[in-house]
Formats: structure tokens, C-alpha cells, sequence
């Protein structure tokens, strides 16, 4: 029996995004291993990288069409793919002869799978050109046009030198728990000395390593940074040299910072004016210093302001561009160099009727001329991830059909008439760039798929064949092309003097790392129209912004829902997927012990979580160290047909438009209240 | 010289990647090791090869024995499944496994280490806390307990950990 070794990169929405070897019998995976030729995550993968033949095998993954009659009920039977995909063209050619073109579909993906290939369901939206489709991105928006606002375009230094790092900020960022792999650079930082210093409102496994932790309250960033900010100048501890070159609007933000009180940003923070003093003086010493601006604390209506306020820092102090310092968030450019777009046959983007995907239950209500009235939903689980499960059940339930495309029956997928099954990356081709690291891997499939499954691509450019066959030519999507053909069209000129080689089979190989300067601002060139960083920025003025990284408060609670809700992400998971593996714990509401005291609720009481959008019930468990006023519950899937985010309104962050096509979820903005269920 | 794990307290993120590449590895629906959480620090563990080792002096069908090297090896030919292992370990080391109505330990992944290469926990460690120990007469190091672990004075477990160094730590006003 033939043994072979096939190399893999693990698609999933995380800053690690490692490569993967497997071992394969015949046709049987045996073995699967991190790979040694990857250069950042070098052979490690995580608890989620070690299940994924479990994942694989599991016995629930869905391996042929199914179809559910009637929604809702879990009647579901086997249709084989013709039946499948001939009552969704068919649906989708009625509609369009009754509305006058293909608007009243929705076609919803989101990072289920970040490989390109995977955004199959987006070409084939613009294919079509008058469909619906979402604009935005839930996760990172602010974050990153808050970073476009100062930098221009962003893109972050290489995170292999934070080892070159002498002071470490990790600013509301737990990679121990969410980057496990960048740890090593840290920790290579730290027995040259460096140290690390964690600012978060929760006392996570990161803060537990940090030499420094300091807390803070939620969505106060910003006026902390101010604090920071106006130590940093008021004790000279300012790089005025880089400022007059570099940098855009000092000397407004000179005034607004003579304008602060220390005591009331205390009050916001929780931090002491002589803390703020002393992290000023940390960072502005200890050269190179890097900040990593975590997802969280732009997770915030102040987000994008927080984010722009912290990166000010370093600008003052000229760590803007410096080896082994600088700013860190994660970017999108080394997706943006592949070919994705094909004018010859995808319609403009603006051909797109395009909603905030914040709002995706209330757009398929709101939407009207023509309404929608089917949602095709893939690689996305919507009803747990995104805002306002409950009226996004409702929207669903409207919906005149509903089509999922996944592996397993998600919470989405059981409020769908049709569930077409999707392949893992163990049984497709794709390739995937990181949104934090340079290194691009190829992924080949070890296996044929599994029953009935396609991938992504391939179920779309089904879907696209039968639309043709029933109405000739209504359809531009390209078909008939096999997975690998597609591959080679994403692989262009730039990508290859990128990565040093002539064809991307060469990447089958071993990965490669993308030829770039370790820290793009080394040169202190920047993208915006002055060429400086714009502290001052009137661009984001004319989008309606604040011209300078001033703080704005986070939200705050109401009377009758007192206690924020934090949503944090945790290693349990990755978003809703992992949950149905072996070694999962339990669901699970932090609170402090003054809360358990004040409501009588001891460890392993069922509450009640509520606002004004929904409810869940969970047991409790108290936590020492947390905020106060604050209910800790790791994002994930919920038993019994319970969504988190049920609680979760369509509350937008403060920006995201410029990079992302709108801004993302202030998802730690929302406050609930709690009694013994 | 005597094998076990060394454990650094100031690396381990308590990730999990060891439990999981421990299933990974054995191809058992159960972890041979479980992360447990304290404090402020986790503590990875499975068997901690013990020089005196209770799953040793229990065991009614003698399915335990000590190589030279210190690993505790279970042969699960003669196991009943009667779980006094089980009920002895102070460190919960065996399990016992439903489908197989046979108990299972960590070996060290014995046959990794005479091989020349470390056992699948230690490897899959993305931030090196884990390391295979190798002590002997002349050279210990580390500490032998940390809160969290059970009673070391009865069974002498050959587990070692390095304990996280100074911490400064700042709550809200």
C-alpha cells in the first residue's frame, strides 16, 4: 500500500495559520502532524490542529445533500446533489423572473475557511452582479482603519521580531490562549531579557506570564493611552526628531493633551496617574518596544479611537519603524496580493446590493425593491457568531429558502430547507495566507472527499451549471475547471518574485515566506497623503471622525442592565467550530464573588443572562480578579438551541468603512442583567 | 537515572496542544494527560513515573512494572479493568477506558523515547514546558511540588517543575 506525506495549512480565522503534514494509506489518513518546514509555526500545531481527524471522522458530518422538510423540524433526508442543486437554480431563476433580477438572494460567507479558494461564494455573487450580499467585516474593522487613518494602508512589522523585541505590549491581546505559536517569539524576547508587560481588563494566561499585568477597565484604552501619552511628553520622553519628520499633527495633539485631567482618565481607566507614569517611562526606554494592539479592545463603539490613540504612542517615541518594535495588529495584505478579481467575467462591485453584515437579521427584513427571500449561507454560522441570533431566526424563518453549506448541522444549518456538505482542507486544494505572519503554504488534498462532500469552490461552480443549464448563459461563473486550475489563477507575477519561486507546486515542497522588509515603516514612508503618520488626520475628518486620536468613552450600562458582557475568545474553540470534539468543558458565566454574594448564587447556579434582545441560562462559576460589574463568557456555541449572542445587538464599532466595507461589532459593549434561572 | 517530565510553570499556557497530541498520538478517545488550572499557573500532567509507584503495589494481576529507566509501564494483557489503579494514583495517572474495559497510562510513549525521540506531548508543546527528565543521584533540579499537585511523600513521583519567577500585578483602583 502506497504511504504518501501531503502538506496542508490549517484554513481557520487564526493569527497562526500553521502548516499541517499528513500521513496517508492508500486512501486512509493515518497520521497527522504539524509540518517542520513551516517557518513560523516549525512542526507545533495546537489542541485544535492535533483534532482535526477527529473532526475529520467525526460521525456527525454531514456526507450527502440533505433536505429538511419542514424547516425547523430535523426531518431531514438524503437528496442526492442534482435534486439539490435544481430546486435551488430553479428557486433562483423564479425569482428572478418575478423581481427582474437575482436581488432577493442573499449570498452570505464569512471566515469559516479564510482560504482563497474559498471565496468561491463571493465570486460567484459578482459573477451574477445583482445579487445581495454582505459588506464589512465583523471582527477587525476599527482596529484597521484606525491603523489606515495614521499609517495610510497598514501592514504589520514580521511578528518573528517581536524576538527582537526588548519591551513587550500586549495591549488587550492573549496570545497564550489565541496565537499559542507567537509565544515562542515572546518567550525568545524574554530570555534576552526583554519584558513583558499586558494590559487587559481580565486577567488572562497571557497576563498570568506578563512580568507587568496591568488592569484596565473595558473599552478605556484610549484614555489610557492619553495618560500614557501625556507622560510620555511632560517628561520629555519624546523622539522630536521623528515627530518633525515623520509625523503629522503633533503639535494639534500637543493641545488636546495640555487639555486632560489625569484624575478623571484614572477614574476611566482604574490605572493610577503613577502607573501611567511608569509605563510611559518603560516603554519610551526600552528600545525597540513593541505594542500588539489586540482584537479586543477595539471590540468597542470607541474602538477605532482606542486603536488610533495607542499606535500615537509610538509614533511619539519614533518605535514606528524600528527593527524588533513598532505596531502590531493583524492586516490583510498578504491576501490582497493574489489575483481574486476577473473582470471578464465578474460584474462590478458595485453591481452588489450590499448590507452592513452587523445587521444581517435586520437586512433581510428591512430590505425592500426587491425584498429577499432566499439566503444562501456558507462557510459561516451566522446565528451564533453574528448579532441578534433570535431575530436572525426570525429572518431566517422568513426566508421563502434557506441553503447551508457546511460540515456540520450548525445551529445555522438547522433553520435551512437544503444542506449541501463541504469538504475539510484534507480533501481539497487551496492555498491560505496568514492575516499575521508571512509564511504561504499550499494545501492539497490527502483524501478524495468524504461521501458526497465538495468543496466550496466546487459545490458554487455547481450551482453555477445547473443555473446555466436551465437558463443558458444567466450565469458567467466559470465551470468545468478542476480545483487546481482555479489554484493556478490566484498565483501571479508579484506573488511568485514574492516568494522566490517560478510555480506554486514548488510551494507543495515546503511553505515559504513572502520576501518583505521585517517593519514596512522602517523607512519612515507612509502611505497617506502627507507621506508623514497622521496623528492629524482629515480624512478621517471627512469620514465624519474625530481629526485626532482623542478619547471617546466606551458604552456604558443603562438602569435595568447593569453588568457588561464580556465575550472573550478562549482555547476551547475557534469561533463556533471544535465544540463537538472529545475534552470540551462545560458553558460556563464568570462572575466575581461579590456579585455571587450580592445575588446568592454559588458555584454551579443556572442563571439567567438578559437583555433587551434575548436570554440564555448558564451555570456560574466565580472568578477571581474580574472587573467589576462585568459577566465573563468565553464566545461559543451554546447547548439546547441557546445562542450567546442573542444578546448581542447590531451595535456598530465607531469605523471600518475605508479598509473593510463598513465597521465591525462592539461586541463588548453590551450589558445584560442576572437572577438564578 | 531516572525518566518523568519536567513541567515549566512560566512557559505553559495551558493551550492544551499536549493533551490533544497525546490523543492524537495514541489513537485512544481519552487523554493520557490533563491540563489543570490553578491560580495563576497550569499544571500539565500524566503519569509521573513514580519511584514508588501505588498502580505498582495494587494491582492484583501484576499489569505494572518499572524499567530501569524509571518508566512505569502498564501491560494491559492480564487487566481485569478492576480499577484499584485507578482509585490509588494520587495524580489520577491511569484511566480506564470504556470501550476497551482495560485501564490506560501514560508510558512516556516509550516507544518515541527508544527511539531517540521526545514522547508526542512533549513534542506538540508549541512554548517547550514540557521536557522529558532525566534525573539521577547527582543531578536534581527544579522543584518537586507545586500547589495543585497532590502529596508527593508516598509514591516520590519523578515529576519536576520550574516555578514562575517574580510577578507584578496591578488591579483597578
Amino acid at each position: 500500500m502506497r504511504t504518501r506525506l501531503c502538506r496542508h495549512v490549517c484554513p481557520r480565522n487564526c493569527y497562526n495559520t500553521c502548516g499541517l503534514i499528513s500521513m496517508v494509506e492508500g486512501d486512509t489518513i493515518v497520521k497527522l502532524y504539524g509540518d517542520p518546514a513551516h517557518g513560523y509555526s516549525r512542526g507545533h500545531l495546537c489542541r485544535l490542529g492535533y483534532s482535526y481527524l477527529e473532526i475529520f471522522n467525526h460521525p456527525d458530518r454531514v456526507l450527502y445533500p440533505l433536505k429538511q422538510e419542514p424547516r425547523g423540524s430535523g426531518n431531514w433526508r438524503r437528496i442526492s446533489w442534482t435534486e439539490a442543486l435544481e430546486q435551488i437554480a430553479v428557486y433562483m431563476l423564479d425569482l428572478a423572473a418575478k423581481y427582474g433580477s437575482m436581488l432577493p438572494v442573499c449570498i452570505y460567507n464569512n471566515s469559516g475557511d479564510i482560504g482563497l479558494l474559498h471565496r468561491a461564494w463571493n465570486w460567484l455573487a459578482r459573477a451574477m452582479g445583482r445579487v445581495t450580499t454582505a459588506t464589512g467585516n465583523i471582527c477587525m474593522a476599527a482596529g484597521l482603519d484606525a491603523l489606515a487613518y495614521g499609517f495610510g494602508t497598514y501592514t504589520q512589522p514580521d511578528p518573528i521580531d517581536m524576538a527582537k523585541a526588548r519591551y513587550l505590549l500586549l495591549w488587550g491581546a492573549n496570545p497564550a490562549w489565541t496565537a499559542v505559536h507567537q509565544m515562542e517569539y515572546i518567550n525568545r524576547a524574554r530570555e534576552k531579557g526583554a519584558r513583558l508587560v499586558v494590559i487587559d481588563p481580565v486577567f488572562t494566561a497571557t497576563a498570568s506570564q506578563a512580568d507587568l499585568y496591568i488592569q484596565i477597565r473595558p473599552g478605556s484604552d484610549g484614555a489610557l493611552a492619553a495618560g500614557i501619552a501625556w507622560h510620555l511628553w511632560q517628561n520629555g520622553l519624546i523622539d522630536n526628531s521623528y515627530l518633525s519628520r515623520n509625523v503629522v499633527g503633533w503639535e494639534a495633539w500637543q493641545d488636546y493633551l495640555a487639555g486632560l485631567n489625569l484624575e478623571e482618565l484614572s477614574a476611566a481607566t482604574g490605572v493610577s496617574p503613577e502607573l501611567m507614569a511608569r509605563l510611559a517611562e518603560e516603554y519610551a526606554t526600552n528600545t525597540p518596544a513593541a505594542i500588539w494592539l489586540g482584537l479586543g479592545l477595539q471590540r468597542h463603539v470607541n474602538g477605532g479611537q482606542n486603536v488610533r490613540t495607542i499606535s500615537a504612542l509610538a509614533a511619539m517615541t519614533g518605535n514606528l519603524g524600528r527593527e524588533g518594535g513598532g505596531v502590531y495588529y493583524p492586516s490583510l495584505e498578504y491576501f490582497n496580493i493574489f489575483t481574486t478579481d476577473w473582470p471578464e467575467w465578474m460584474a462590478p462591485e458595485d453591481e452588489l446590493r450590499k448590507f452592513p453584515i452587523y445587521d444581517l437579521a435586520g437586512a433581510l427584513q428591512r430590505l425592500q425593491d426587491p425584498p429577499v427571500k432566499m439566503a444562501l449561507i456558507a462557510g459561516a454560522n451566522p446565528v451564533v457568531q453574528n448579532a441578534d441570533s433570535e431575530a436572525l431566526q426570525r429572518s431566517l424563518a422568513a426566508m421563502e429558502l434557506v441553503v447551508v453549506s457546511d460540515l456540520f448541522l450548525t445551529s445555522t444549518a438547522r433553520l435551512a430547507d437544503i444542506f449541501l456538505p463541504a469538504t475539510t482542507f484534507l480533501e481539497h486544494w487551496d492555498v491560505v495566507p496568514s492575516y499575521w505572519h508571512r509564511w504561504i503554504g499550499v494545501n492539497e488534498p490527502a483524501v478524495p472527499p468524504r461521501g458526497e462532500c465538495r468543496s466550496d469552490l466546487m459545490t458554487a461552480a455547481s450551482l453555477a451549471e445547473m443555473l446555466n443549464q436551465k437558463n443558458p448563459g444567466v450565469c458567467p461563473f466559470p465551470t468545468g475547471r478542476s480545483e487546481e486550475v482555479w489554484l493556478a489563477q490566484l498565483f501571479n507575477q508579484e506573488v511568485y518574485r514574492l516568494l522566490g519561486i517560478n510555480h506554486y507546486r514548488e510551494l507543495l515542497l515546503g511553505p515559504r515566506k513572502l520576501k518583505l522588509p521585517a517593519n514596512p515603516w522602517a523607512g519612515g514612508q507612509f502611505a497617506t497623503p502627507s507621506g508623514c503618520y497622521e496623528l492629524y488626520s482629515r480624512r478621517a475628518e471627512k469620514d465624519g471622525l474625530p481629526s485626532l486620536p482623542v478619547y471617546q468613552p466606551p458604552a456604558a450600562s443603562t438602569g435595568p442592565y447593569p453588568y457588561r458582557l464580556l465575550t472573550t475568545h478562549t482555547r476551547d474553540g475557534l469561533n463556533s467550530q471544535f465544540y463537538n470534539i472529545a475534552d470540551v468543558p462545560e458553558p460556563v458565566a464568570y462572575i466575581s464573588r461579590d456579585l455571587a454574594r450580592q445575588k446568592q448564587l454559588q458555584n454551579g447556579t443556572l442563571v439567567r443572562l438578559y437583555n433587551e434582545w434575548g436570554e440564555i441560562i448558564v451555570p456560574v462559576e466565580i472568578k477571581e480578579m474580574l472587573p467589576p460589574r462585568t459577566v465573563l463568557c468565553h464566545q461559543r456555541p451554546l447547548p439546547g438551541g441557546q445562542s450567546l449572542n442573542s444578546l448581542v445587538p447590531p451595535l456598530a464599532t465607531d469605523m471600518g468603512t475605508i479598509t473593510c466595507g463598513g465597521p465591525n461589532l462592539a461586541y463588548y459593549d453590551i450589558f445584560v442583567n442576572i437572577t438564578p434561572a | 537515572m531516572q525518566r518523568g517530565f519536567f513541567v515549566d510553570l512560566n512557559r505553559c499556557t495551558g493551550c492544551r496542544a499536549c493533551v490533544a497530541a497525546c490523543r492524537n498520538w495514541k489513537g485512544i478517545n481519552l487523554s493520557l494527560r490533563q491540563v489543570y488550572t490553578e491560580a495563576d499557573y497550569y499544571l500539565s500532567l500524566a503519569c509521573n513515573h513514580c519511584e514508588n509507584p501505588e498502580c505498582f503495589r495494587v494491582c492484583p494481576q501484576r499489569t505494572y512494572s518499572k524499567r530501569r529507566d524509571g518508566i512505569v509501564l502498564h501491560n494491559s494483557g492480564r487487566c481485569t479493568g478492576c480499577n484499584r489503579c485507578v482509585r490509588s494514583c494520587p495524580f489520577t495517572a491511569p484511566r480506564y477506558n470504556p470501550t476497551t474495559g482495560k485501564i490506560e497510562k501514560c508510558d512516556l510513549c516509550v516507544e518515541r523515547i527508544d527511539n531517540g525521540i521526545a514522547p508526542a506531548c512533549v513534542e506538540a508543546c508549541p512554548v517547550k514546558a514540557l521536557q522529558v527528565l532525566e534525573l539521577d543521584a547527582e543531578k536534581d533540579f527544579g522543584v518537586k511540588w507545586v500547589p495543585g499537585l497532590a502529596g508527593i511523600q508516598m509514591t516520590r513521583p519523578n515529576i519536576r517543575f520550574n516555578i514562575p519567577g517574580a510577578r507584578e500585578r496591578h488591579l483597578l483602583l
